[in-house]
């Protein structure tokens, strides 16, 4: 991953991390690093499971900023995308982002009625 | 001479600036803005339940995008300032609200002297329980008390009863409440990026069908309802930034996790090149 030659050694650190947790963690198949110039970035490709479509990674250290174009630039790869957040003490966080406008999921039932009682109760708490 | 132009696509809406607020006061042209797409936010409370804000009523006052694509429709004027013949129409008016004033007192005091001398009937023949050799020298007193109180009775002013008419004919024609609405003339138009980058993005999305309403309580820039916001619930937080805008992943994090705790979708939203608009959704990451 060095030989990519990205100068940002915090961002190849936190990519070394992702790199980790794909493949020992979650076992990810086919895991492989990328240099990227706009940004000036190591992304990660790999696929979830033997077979499933290959997706595109963006570890970044929890402080650094980003712009939009910078993450349009990645999803313009054509690949879905997940943006990972690594913090201090190594904990990941993984967001995915998508092009468009995507409705949320629905909240999950079975939905029940609640009685006036628990209505009456609610008020009180304020 | 011009014929008046149709008026039944986009009707034209009075909008009353209050230091730079843009108000709507008239239901008429609350009406008109809400079948355009436009919600904006009540502001006032109501006369009959004063004392709780879950129900407000008049003025909207209108997001800075809405005023802005209303300006862009022409769809929004100021209300006509006063006429010219104001002075002389004012002097009539309240003359007329004098003489009403006059004769209404009048007819309240004849009403209130009958009212005083049937209490003081009441009042002595309760007392008076048929004793019949007290009856003569007890009527004279009685006729003399009436006559005393016909002589001396005065209504005063202070218990006039005044009633108001609260059903106006409409705002526009109340000078006094011209005046109170009117501000000084504020400085629109402010051509701050942030400012331009939401107005694409408002307009884009209004194009497209979505209802907007601020998203103060969430982070964000707008609310993006797939409906009206009385029938739907909000899908998405829309956040507006220039494309080149550098943000903290912290922030991202923060509207990320947000948006997943109330089931909507964070839209990171940016004007393009092309006079489009790119959109990124955000959402947490099912995997982890």
């Amino acid at each position: 991953m060095k030989d990519l030659e990205v100068e940002d050694s915090a961002q190849v650190h936190a990519a070394f991390l992702v790199y980790m947790d794909l493949t020992e963690v979650r076992q990810w198949k086919d895991v492989s690093c990328v240099k990227s110039t706009e940004p000036d970035v190591v992304l990660l490709e790999g696929r979830k499971k033997e077979g499933s479509p290959v997706q595109t990674v963006l570890p970044l250290p929890v402080h650094q900023s980003l712009s939009h174009r910078s993450i349009r630039r990645v999803l313009d790869r054509g690949f879905p995308m997940l943006l990972c957040a690594v913090a201090s003490d190594s904990t990941l966080v993984y967001q995915r982002m998508t092009d468009g406008l995507v409705t949320p999921d629905p909240p999950a039932g079975p939905f029940q009625d609640v009685g006036r009682r628990q209505h009456r109760k609610r008020r009180q708490q304020h | 001479m011009a014929e008046p132009p149709c008026r039944e696509a986009s009707p034209v809406v009075a909008v009353s600036l209050c230091d730079s607020a843009p108000l709507l006061w008239r239901v008429e042209d609350l009406r008109a803005v809400r079948s355009q797409g436009l919600v904006g936010a009540l502001l006032g409370s109501l006369p009959r339940t004063p004392r709780q804000n879950t129900r407000l009523g008049r003025p909207l006052l209108l997001l800075p995008e809405e005023e802005r694509l209303l300006t862009e429709r022409h769809g929004a004027a100021l209300p006509p300032g006063p006429q010219d013949g104001g002075g002389a129409e004012l002097r009539q008016q309240v003359d007329k609200y004098k003489e009403d004033q006059q004769r209404s007192y009048e007819e309240q005091s004849v009403l209130a002297l009958e009212d005083r001398k049937s209490a003081l009937l009441r009042a002595t023949s309760f007392t008076h329980t048929g004793s019949e050799p007290g009856a003569g020298t007890a009527d004279e007193a009685l006729r003399g008390r009436l006559e005393s109180l016909d002589q001396s009775f005065t209504f005063p002013r202070s218990g006039l009863a005044v009633q108001l008419s609260t059903a106006r004919a409409g705002l526009s024609y109340c000078p006094e409440a011209r005046a109170f609405l009117h501000a000084d003339w504020p400085v629109r138009g402010l051509d701050d990026l942030h400012c331009n980058a939401r107005y694409q993005v408002f307009r884009d999305l209004r194009r497209r069908g979505y209802y907007l309403t601020s998203a103060g309580k969430f982070g964000g820039d707008f609310l993006v309802y797939p409906g009206d916001p009385l029938r739907f619930h909000a899908h998405f937080i829309a956040v507006c930034l220039s494309l080149d805008e550098s943000v903290c992943l912290l922030d991202v994090l923060a509207v990320a996790r947000l948006g997943s705790n109330v089931k909507k979708t964070v839209l990171l939203c940016s004007p393009g090149t092309d006079s489009g608009v790119v959109y990124t959704s955000l959402q947490w990451s099912g995997m982890v």
